[in-house]
């Protein structure tokens, strides 16, 4: 088995490991106050121009009119259109959409390359001539998610390295490895464009690397544009749990569990539970007017008049 | 204007003031404050107080911090500043916004949508160091660098290093009170960063870790409401003399002889006003106690320390005073039995004892705490109060939207009805609802009022709102119709009173400011003077 196979294994391995565990820290950290930012979309009736229950009267009375479609179809909006771009910085858009749909294209082909290889690994050829419905789905989806995929993100990254060099405002906050992230991408998209349309045309190479990729087997040497490919896929596992490229776990909590949280602490809750055990935690703020070492609860409901004289 | 374009480096090691303020760089404002004579200017420091107080900033002064007068001073500065900013990330000392923080620390992509929302980024033609990413920036560098596990070497390696100094660290205490937090950059935000709270926490380093604070939210602030009862300094006893005063000013104006209830057991609501308003606009009080008397609401003032002021300061600068006032006002609430409490025209104490302690209140604490425009609605909706618009009929009317209120908890429409139900000439702003521009005062600025703070707040922080005010008016600009900016907030108020009296708005084009329920006193036929007096005071 080659030592680029072997460093794959360790990569995937990596960036799954490096995902889940930076997802489960951000998951555990303590309960926080509420932080909500409006509009809000599971506000039925209200979330379109904005408002929350808290235009009810008595609204803690009242049952809660909570709409699961109107935040899907709002994420929905933002993870695939990437919506705030579109309205509020609509020159970067142009290349964000593409360059994220791009990504969106790349994983369905990662996932259908898979249930190719997956497939062939069955006995069942897939080719341009495949009669089944099933393996010829596959095989043009393949075809279609990866030529759109690989041109689309490339464009979009070309695009947006241009504006981060060219864009006084954009250049102006970045650093070393804002273009580090964005090289490495385009670098990846760009070889996988050639590769697409000159040595694995149909994919086939590719689909029986990762049959032997999944079934632990030496994979033949690949041409050296697809091994190029796939040392740049390598390092961009290993090093992308690093980046704020992560920031598709980030953009959950951001809005699923800070500006849409308007969950209300009601007596006995689960979130009661976790205020009451954050009020035990010990202070050691610096300034005068706390007192280091006392609880949250302590500080909040000491006399301070003394200590302010 | 000198500096527009400034970098972190400059920023962080360039002696002197780093930019200098000029409004003929500023965009420029609707007729007839087109002519730039008319705009006031922001005034320039004394050599005293440039001596004196660090303003190598813009040369303004919010914090009026001493300059150190040692290298040694400055180091144990920067050693102070630098281990507030690791509290800041610990669960222990910073569980109510670790979470928020880390996330907005960690995912910038940095793609600067958020600065096409900032109105002071805008209103100043761009300047680099109010841009919301600037400050965000240099906290996320120091963040990368001294918080991060092998940060020094990460963050060089990837361009993210910084030196702290005191040079940069002075300049961020004054940054940080340069933005209204009114998180209009984060609702644009396509990853959810809040550059809004990272103004916020940077102040929190500076109050809890160092001890400075700006003095109007702290020492005359959020100590004096604890200390005295009201930020104001006013003392239950004062308090209580002032409600008598306003029930005989009731009799004057409305002929309605009633005592407002206090202390009230029982009652099913604890009202409970920004102090201020008893002191600069107590028509805003006395037309709440007309409403509710003429509704027949059960509802009660509180004469305990803090019960009667529900402003909270420390929303803008200090969890632990932030905790402290908030608990203040569910001890009063519980004392008296209420089903819970109303908060009147504030803006930033809805936000503070509605939404952001909802996760202070545990047990007997947690008593329902509902908006007072809310229950205005519901009191219209009902038919409780006889109304006859037309009584508003020769004003034209728009309304300012307070941050605090709509963006930050989703009370848009309320007052809205309650609006058209008192006025036929209501018009909107535009921007509106969830996406207006604040008043400028947000954030605790418009009860700073030191040195040359205030003219920035009138021709930088409030510029925007100034420009949508003379935008919703053009056509009637002339001082011939009278025009009301209807601003259900006593800090709203209070920076629109400084920024019109600034410009001469009210002599000019014959615009007033005030809150929601002294339109609708106006509009009740059963009174028969109008109640809005139409003079600036």
């Amino acid at each position: 088995m080659g030592g680029l196979q072997l460093l794959l294994y360790f990569a995937v391995l990596f960036f799954v490991v490096a995902i889940v565990a930076k997802t489960i820290k951000i998951a555990r950290m303590p309960i926080h106050l509420r932080w909500d930012l409006y509009p809000v979309p599971h506000e039925k009736g209200r979330g379109a121009y904005g408002g929350s229950y808290f235009e009810e009267i008595d609204w803690w009375t009242k049952p809660k009119n909570f709409s699961y479609l109107s935040e899907v179809k709002e994420m929905g909006k933002e993870i695939l259109f990437i919506q705030s771009l579109f309205h509020h910085n609509r020159p970067l858009w142009l290349f964000s959409f593409p360059f994220h749909f791009g990504m969106y294209c790349l994983i369905a082909h990662g996932v259908l390359l898979l249930t190719g290889s997956i497939i062939i690994l069955g006995g069942i050829e897939i080719s341009w001539l495949s009669k089944n419905i099933i393996p010829a789905a596959v095989f043009h989806l393949t075809l279609i998610s990866g030529k759109a995929g690989w041109l689309l993100s490339a464009f979009g990254a070309f695009g947006l390295l241009m504006s981060r060099l060219f864009n006084g405002k954009l250049r102006s906050s970045a650093v070393l490895s804002d273009y580090v992230n964005l090289l490495i991408l385009l670098a990846l998209f760009t070889v996988g464009v050639v590769s697409s349309f000159t040595v694995d045309i149909s994919y086939s190479i590719q689909r029986a690397f990762i049959a032997d990729f999944i079934t632990v087997k030496s994979a033949p040497a690949l041409p050296g544009i697809l091994t190029a490919q796939l040392w740049i896929l390598t390092i961009l596992l290993i090093y992308f749990p690093f980046t704020h490229m992560t920031h598709f776990v980030g953009k959950y909590f951001t809005y699923h569990k800070i500006r849409w949280e308007d969950e209300p602490n009601v007596a006995g809750g689960k979130i009661e539970k976790a205020v009451s055990a954050a009020l035990g935690y010990r202070i050691n703020w610096s300034a005068s007017h706390i007192k280091s070492g006392a609880t949250w609860a302590e500080a909040a409901t000491e006399e301070t008049t003394e200590r302010e004289k | 204007m000198k500096n527009k374009k400034t970098s972190i480096k400059d920023f962080s090691n360039k002696e002197g003031q780093l930019v200098e303020l000029d409004n003929s760089g500023f965009l420029p404002l609707p007729p007839p404050y087109d002519k730039q004579e008319l705009e006031p200017k922001i005034g320039s420091l004394t050599e005293d107080a440039r001596k004196k107080y660090e303003c190598d900033l813009d040369g303004v002064v919010a914090v009026k911090f001493p300059r150190p007068e040692t290298e040694e001073e400055k180091r144990i500065l920067v050693e102070k500043f630098l281990s507030g900013l690791k509290k800041l990330f610990e669960k222990e000392n910073n569980w109510g916004f670790m979470q928020p923080l880390f996330l907005t620390m960690e995912y910038c992509a940095k793609c600067q949508t958020c600065a096409s929302a900032c109105p002071i980024y805008n209103e100043t033609g761009e300047m680099d160091i109010y841009r919301p990413t600037f400050r965000s920036d240099i906290l996320r560098r120091l963040y990368k660098t001294y918080v991060k596990k092998g940060g020094k070497f990460f963050a060089k390696v990837s361009g993210n290093d910084i030196e702290a100094s005191w040079t940069m660290i002075a300049r961020l205490m004054e940054l940080c009170y340069r933005c209204t937090i009114c998180r209009r950059c984060a609702q644009t935000c396509p990853v959810g960063v809040d550059n809004g709270l990272v103004t916020r926490e940077i102040r929190k380093i500076f109050s809890q870790e160092m001890g400075i604070n700006v003095e109007p939210l702290h020492k005359k602030g959020s100590v004096q409401q604890l200390k005295a009862g009201s930020s104001t300094g006013m003392i239950p006893a004062a308090f209580l003399d002032n409600i008598e005063f306003l029930e005989e000013e009731v009799e004057e104006r409305t002929g309605m002889n009633f005592k407002w209830p206090m202390d009230k057991a029982g009652a099913d609501i604890l009202l409970i006003h920004n102090a201020g308003e008893y002191l600069a606009w107590p028509e805003n009080p006395e037309a709440f106690a007309i409403i509710l008397e003429a509704a027949g609401i059960s509802y009660t003032l509180s004469s305990e320390l803090v019960g009667y002021d529900s402003v909270n300061y420390g929303v803008w600068y200090d969890d632990v005073q932030f905790a402290r006032v908030a608990i203040k006002h569910a001890q009063a609430a519980r004392k008296l039995g209420v089903k819970k409490i109303v908060l009147g025209e504030c803006g930033h104490a809805h936000k503070a004892l509605t939404v952001i302690a909802d996760r202070v209140f545990t047990g007997e604490f947690n008593i329902p705490r509902e908006s007072s425009l809310t229950l205005l609605d519901d009191i219209i909706k009902n038919g409780r109060l006889k109304l006859d618009p037309s009584r508003n009929d020769d004003i034209i009317t728009t309304l300012h939207d307070p941050c605090n209120v709509v963006r930050l908890m989703g009370i848009v429409q309320p007052q809205r009805n309650v609006l058209k139900a008192v006025s036929n000439n209501f018009r909107e702003m535009t921007p509106h609802g969830v996406e207006n521009y604040c008043c400028g005062g947000g954030s605790g600025f418009a009860i700073t009022q030191d040195l040359n703070f205030p003219d920035w707040r009138h021709t930088v922080s409030g510029r925007a709102k100034l420009r949508q005010i003379l935008d919703v008016f053009q056509d009637v600009i002339g001082p011939e119709q009278k025009k009301y900016v209807c601003a259900p907030c006593s800090n709203c108020k209070g920076a629109m009173r400084d920024m019109f009296a600034a410009y001469g708005l009210f002599e000019r084009c014959n615009i007033l400011y005030g809150g929601l329920v002294e339109l609708v006193v106006n509009a009740m036929p059963e009174i028969e003077k109008p109640f809005l007096e139409w003079e600036w005071h």
